[in-house]
């Protein structure tokens, strides 16, 4: 039980980062190395402004997340905008670029020691065998108020249509009038926001070391792959299934009681995506697109 | 003037390993992301090798064969993945190989590495080293100006432009991507069995990403397929790499002044090379 409840709180912040990205390959095509780097900047903001600035956890929440967002708007302009209609995959190559320039500044302004948010703040709850913090718990419900959002957004807004219209046929949606690059803008900058509260969850939760990145960015980008691109819920499930894997491929005990050592967590998790890939390239939630 | 050499050395141990990266990504358009994961397997295939047999030459055989199967792991992704998920999967699988180097640190040496590393014989004096690994570096890169200018590099850039339209000319994809695979391969065990035992030591850090966002870097300002101009973007960048060691900055400002300089140079590179780095495809 205990495992199940570590994979939800794992999977949440899986899906916090994941979807935002399934939402941007739909519509923009493109990948966003940076990403990792995006998450840390929300939570290392978070940290400064509740720690050195000794503001409420709020507003330095908010904070991040405002920092976040711009910090994504300017790579877009930067680094998606100026590529992406020439070719899908330049972005690949110039967000590695960005996330090169944000580490430098990341290491420059907050240094290479693990920052944590809420240090020696939690309250832990015992249920029976399950531990966990209120702060773990209104994480994971803060991310299913996010998700459900995203999801009332996507359909029953009109603007949540012009989304799914533009990741079903980006050119006829173009010829209906939907302003394309106003909606890419938006999406990309939701998606670093998102990637913002994933790194503030990270902050609250652990800790920030500027070494985390890179792997959040590849765990994030392997669940999109995995549920299937630009499946939205693909992705979600994918998520949480890459963190339950996580969980118990280190907490259950396998062929003689023996267990793996858990600094092979996350070899068993990517070893099992680029298996599950092998087997069905597609993703394992992929669906058939509309055609003509 | 050993500073001097000290610079060839690495300008001619770096190349084998950029190059072959070059033919694949650069030449090829294959969104392989993973070179430093077969660099690592070579590297720790051999080294380990010689420290068990004590023979360079069982070393050797024993690290292209690693670095031929790791190569061919990646090849087998590429034939299965789209390009995108094939960048993403294969970083991905970078970094499952460096988590089980790093974990399984009885056989490996953990996040020590593999210290103490004897040079070849007749390799000991730093003139000699540099005559050795500048022979092999030039002689790597005829061998590779020739296959690009031969039917191979045709059929590589045939593939890479228009897949379909190549195979249907008889152009087989597998047997082109994997021979392009295997000659990465070995220009990642040439490079590595010579930079290991110029600083007689494998370390964990010298396989991590930021070598390989150094790599990409070299082969964008270079011009991506360009023998001659990846090669001339090498000796430039790794000079440069090595002459910001003396700016009088302290160490940890340095680093990340380092991955700044370098990371506006890939971004300029990729902004000045914007239409022709993924180039579209040819139509009548």
């Amino acid at each position: 039980m205990q495992l199940i409840v570590n994979g939800l709180i794992a999977g949440s912040l899986a899906a916090l980062m994941a979807g935002g990205l399934a939402l941007v390959y739909g519509v923009l095509g493109v990948f966003n190395l940076a990403l990792g780097q995006l998450s840390l900047i929300g939570g290392m903001t978070a940290w400064w402004l509740h720690g050195p600035m000794e503001l409420p956890l709020l507003p330095s929440i908010l904070g991040g997340i405002f920092v976040g967002g711009i910090v994504t708007w300017i790579t877009f302009e930067c680094t998606v905008a100026p590529f992406y209609r020439r070719d899908r995959f330049l972005p690949l190559v110039t967000t590695i670029a960005w996330s090169m320039i944000l580490d430098a500044f990341i290491l420059l302004v907050f240094q290479e020691y693990p920052r944590s948010i809420l240090t020696n703040e939690k309250h832990f709850l015992d249920l029976g065998t399950v531990r966990f913090s209120l702060e773990q718990l209104a994480l994971v419900l803060v991310t299913f108020i996010f998700i459900s959002a995203v999801a009332w957004m996507l359909h029953s807004t009109s603007f949540g249509r012009k989304i799914r219209a533009t990741v079903q046929h980006a050119d006829a949606a173009r010829s209906l009038g939907i302003s394309s690059s106003f909606l890419h803008r938006v999406v990309f900058i939701a998606s670093g926001v998102l990637a913002a509260c994933g790194g503030i969850y990270m902050g609250i939760d652990q800790n920030l070391t500027p070494t985390i990145a890179f792997p959040i960015t590849i765990k994030a980008y392997a669940a999109v792959i995995a549920g299937g691109k630009d499946n939205f819920w693909g992705t979600i499930l994918a998520a949480y299934l890459i963190a339950m894997i996580e969980q118990f491929a280190v907490g259950a005990p396998w062929f003689f009681g023996a267990y793996i050592p858990v600094g092979y967590q996350q070899t068993v998790a990517l070893v099992f995506i680029i298996v599950i890939l092998l087997i069905k390239p597609s993703g394992l939630f992929s669906r058939q697109l509309r055609t003509t | 003037m050993n500073f001097i050499l000290h610079i060839i050395c690495v300008i001619a141990m770096t190349l084998p390993n950029i190059l072959g990266f070059n033919l694949i990504f650069g030449k090829g358009k294959i969104f392989h992301f993973g070179p430093i994961g077969v660099s690592l397997i070579a590297a720790y295939a051999s080294f380990l090798t010689l420290n068990a047999t004590g023979s360079y030459l069982v070393a050797i055989a024993i690290g292209s064969t690693f670095a031929l199967l790791a190569s061919a792991l990646f090849a087998w992704l590429s034939f299965r993945l789209d390009p995108d998920g094939l960048g993403i999967l294969s970083i991905a699988a970078h970094l499952a190989i460096i988590n089980v180097v790093l974990n399984w640190s009885s056989f490996t040496g953990g996040a020590m590495g593999i210290p103490k590393i004897p040079r070849m014989p007749y390799l000991d004096s730093l003139p000699t080293f540099t005559i050795t690994v500048s022979t092999i570096a030039i002689c790597w890169i005829i061998f590779l100006f020739v296959l690009e200018h031969s039917a191979f590099g045709r059929q590589l850039q045939a593939l890479a432009e228009h897949e379909w339209y190549a195979k249907a000319l008889g152009i087989n994809r597998i047997r082109i991507h994997m021979i392009a695979f295997f000659i990465g391969g070995i220009g990642a065990l040439l490079t590595n069995i010579f930079y290991h035992q110029y600083i007689h030591l494998v370390y964990l850090s010298d396989f991590g990403y930021p070598v390989f966002i150094y790599f990409v870097m070299i082969v964008v300002a270079g011009r991506p397929g360009s023998v001659l101009g990846v090669t001339l973007s090498t000796i430039l960048i790794v000079t440069l790499k090595e002459a910001v060691r003396f700016i009088p900055l302290p160490s940890h400002i340095l680093g990340p002044v380092r991955l700044l300089i370098f990371g506006v140079i890939l971004l300029a590179a990729v902004w000045v090379q914007r239409d022709s780095l993924f180039p579209k495809k040819r139509t009548i």
